[in-house]
């Protein structure tokens, strides 16, 4: 007994120095190691002026300003992942969970007195509570089905938000609530990159344990995931009610920050629901390291888009003018060409490069506890797959 | 011997009296099923002793697997009770019955295809719980891999279900139903579209298991191969028992031989 528990000390050890990762989690630590040290970077004298110039704004107040408000987008499209992209019980509308954690706590905030710290609090256990609503009606609607409440419940939730606008602002929101520590853009860029991080451990230790591989068995087939002796209701209805309470707690944070306010077009409109999910299929969906990578990408890309002064001749526009325009485009692109996510492609990528094939290493991988050669399924492929199958009972198939 | 006495004791418990919870570690009484019009199941009654090799036979269509699948909860059953080690648990979702100790195979093999033979077995493994530290580091737990070895996947431990070929598919259910660490065991159609010397080393395992213990119901509708292996069967035809008792009996009953047109036993 204390032998195995030695030798898992030893083993995690072993994991956790940066020398024996593997090629992807030394680049993965390099890339936060930077992000943590961005602040520090744009104070140095020549480092400094390269620093600012690979930022998403013109000034490096306004970078980390937007590195800030991309960090915070992709904590929502990790939320996403961890329930969607592992279950494959897709959710059109995630912003509803954004939306109940961010208004909660800023009406507590505003309306009851309460600091920011509890009121984000009171956000979460409402978002997690919606989580419970979403999670318990997917236990006997699924598919496109779950995927049309999930579509429409952030619609009423809007709805609400305007006949009640003296409440809720309706369309415009409601003020800023105080903020959590002032208006520094230092403080807030951490206060950003803290719960990124945060959010990124729980997420990544949580799928890549157990937990994380009954999930993925939802999502190829729950009839083998009652074979095996587990709860598939009770796995579901966990992964929304912890998606739901991180999409929450980010939310709320989000709207304690100088660069967020609880607004319906920031947290619950249509663009941000369907942006969550181009963020996460983009980066690799199912593996919450390319919600994160896709959430950062898709938040900056229109910021650096705007930076852009080059008018296109022909039509006599800029750039910066054409940014969301350019900004679907390129995700376009980019979705068709790499369907199983970035993520995915990159590890097969540097696997071939590496001369590894990663199939003698059993355990920990990298992508959500499954290889990219594996069978050669991609999460999107089995949602798909499942999705056909709902149509076809739909549309009166065979039963067999 | 024993297991011949008892064999007796529910041949006839299947016959005369009701069956009770105490008739067999499981043991059924009354089961039926309608789909619609249609009753699949009607009025079946029978228990299983703890560690015999039950047959569970009939021709195609006969109730077999709806019965089976009332028994480990994918159906609730219209009408009948369901006792599993003295409790009673009719209507029980899978995943419950699987954690009392009763697994089962299937015949249109059902594995993870995205993941390989060593993870498919080792999520039969897992602990029913949220959240946990398990698999964390990667390690897995070596008795998945014995299993592999044990159902004769030791060597395909990495390869994805759709490189198997189909007796591997078979051995990957086994090992699948094994991982729950079952008491009891119920095989779906397992000789199907196997090779005679397949047939002879699944047998074997079947056997063994036994002999550790394991209490074995082997569901087909054909008798080949099936004679030899098990102590007693129970046949069905049309959702009700036809005749039950030892092989040679059940060989040599003119009603079983009526149901399966005269032939087909050898």
């Amino acid at each position: 007994m204390t032998d195995n528990s030695q030798s898992r000390l030893r083993l995690l050890l072993g994991k956790l120095n940066p020398l024996g990762l593997p090629l992807r989690q030394k680049i993965g630590v390099f890339g936060l190691a930077f992000l943590i040290a961005l602040p520090l970077l744009v104070s140095l004298p020549v480092v400094g002026q390269f620093v600012v110039m690979i930022l998403p704004a013109s000034s490096w107040q306004l970078g980390l300003y937007n590195v800030a408000a991309a960090l915070f987008f992709a904590m929502f499209a990790m939320s996403w992942d961890a329930v969607s992209g592992y279950t494959g019980e897709i959710s059109f509308g995630h912003g509803l969970f954004f939306a109940v954690g961010g208004y909660t706590s800023a009406l507590l905030n505003m309306g009851h007195g309460l600091s920011p710290w509890i009121s984000i609090l009171g956000g979460v256990l409402l978002a997690a509570l919606a989580g419970v609503m979403i999670g318990v009606p997917a236990l006997r609607i699924e598919g496109p089905y779950l995927s049309l409440v999930t579509l429409v419940a952030p619609l009423i939730l809007l709805q609400v938000f305007i006949f009640m606008s003296d409440i809720f602002g309706g369309e415009q929101g409601l003020s800023n609530p105080d903020n959590l520590i002032g208006l520094g853009f230092v403080s807030n860029y951490f206060l950003a990159l803290g719960l990124f991080l945060a959010i990124f451990a729980l997420l990544w230790a949580l799928t890549r344990s157990n937990t994380g591989s009954i999930l993925t068995a939802i999502r190829e087939d729950e009839d083998a995931v009652s074979a095996a002796g587990l709860s598939k209701a009770k796995f579901k209805i966990f992964a929304f009610v912890l998606s739901g309470a991180i999409g929450g707690l980010a939310g709320a944070v989000y709207v304690h920050t100088p660069v967020g306010s609880p607004t319906p077009s920031e947290l619950m409109s249509v663009i941000i629901n369907v942006e969550v999910i181009i963020a996460a299929v983009l980066g690799g969906m199912g593996t919450i390291v390319g919600a994160a990578l896709g959430g950062l990408f898709v938040a900056m890309l229109p910021d650096y888009l705007n930076l852009v002064e080059f008018t296109v001749p022909v039509l006599g526009k800029s750039i910066s003018e054409m940014s969301f325009f350019l900004f679907a485009i390129v995700t376009l692109f980019l979705l068709n060409i790499f369907p199983g996510g970035v993520l995915r492609w990159g590890i097969a990528l540097g696997r071939r490069a590496t001369g590894r094939d990663g199939s003698g290493e059993e355990g920990m991988a990298a992508d959500g506890g499954q290889s990219p050669e594996d069978a050669g399924t991609n999460p999107v492929a089995q949602t798909m797959e499942r999705y056909q199958e709902y149509y076809d009972n739909m549309f009166g198939g065979d039963d067999e | 011997m024993s297991a011949d006495t008892r064999a007796d004791e529910a041949a006839t418990a299947t016959g005369d009296r009701e069956v009770g919870p105490d008739d067999g570690v499981l043991a059924v009484e009354g089961l039926r099923k309608e789909f619609g019009g249609l009753v699949a199941v009607d009025d079946l009654s029978f228990a299983v002793q703890e560690q015999e090799i039950l047959g569970f036979i009939g021709p195609n269509g006969a109730g077999k697997s709806t019965t089976f699948n009332c028994v480990t909860g994918t159906y609730p059953p219209t009408a009948g009770t369901v006792w599993y080690k003295g409790e009673e648990v009719t209507g029980t979702p899978p995943h419950e019955m699987v954690k009392r100790g009763m697994a089962r195979t299937f015949q249109s093999f059902a594995p993870l295809e995205d993941r390989s033979v060593l993870k498919n077995v080792a999520l039969s493994m897992m602990e029913d719980t949220l959240v946990t530290t398990d698999g964390l580091l990667g390690e897995f737990r070596s008795d998945a891999r014995e299993i592999c070895e044990r159902v004769g996947l030791g060597d395909r431990l990495h390869q994805t279900p759709a490189e198997l070929p189909h007796a591997g598919m078979l051995r990957l259910e086994l090992g699948r139903a094994l991982g729950t660490d079952p008491d009891l065991l119920l095989v779906d159609e397992p000789f199907a579209g196997l090779s005679g010397p397949e047939v002879e080393s699944v047998s074997e395992l079947l056997l063994e298991l036994r002999d550790e213990g394991m209490t074995l119901v082997v569901v087909d509708h054909n008798m080949r191969g099936l004679l030899q292996l098990i102590d007693r069967a129970i046949v069905i035809n049309f959702g009700s028992l036809l005749a039950a008792g030892t092989p040679d009996e059940i060989k040599n009953n003119p009603e079983v031989q009526e149901a399966y047109l005269g032939g087909g036993l050898e």
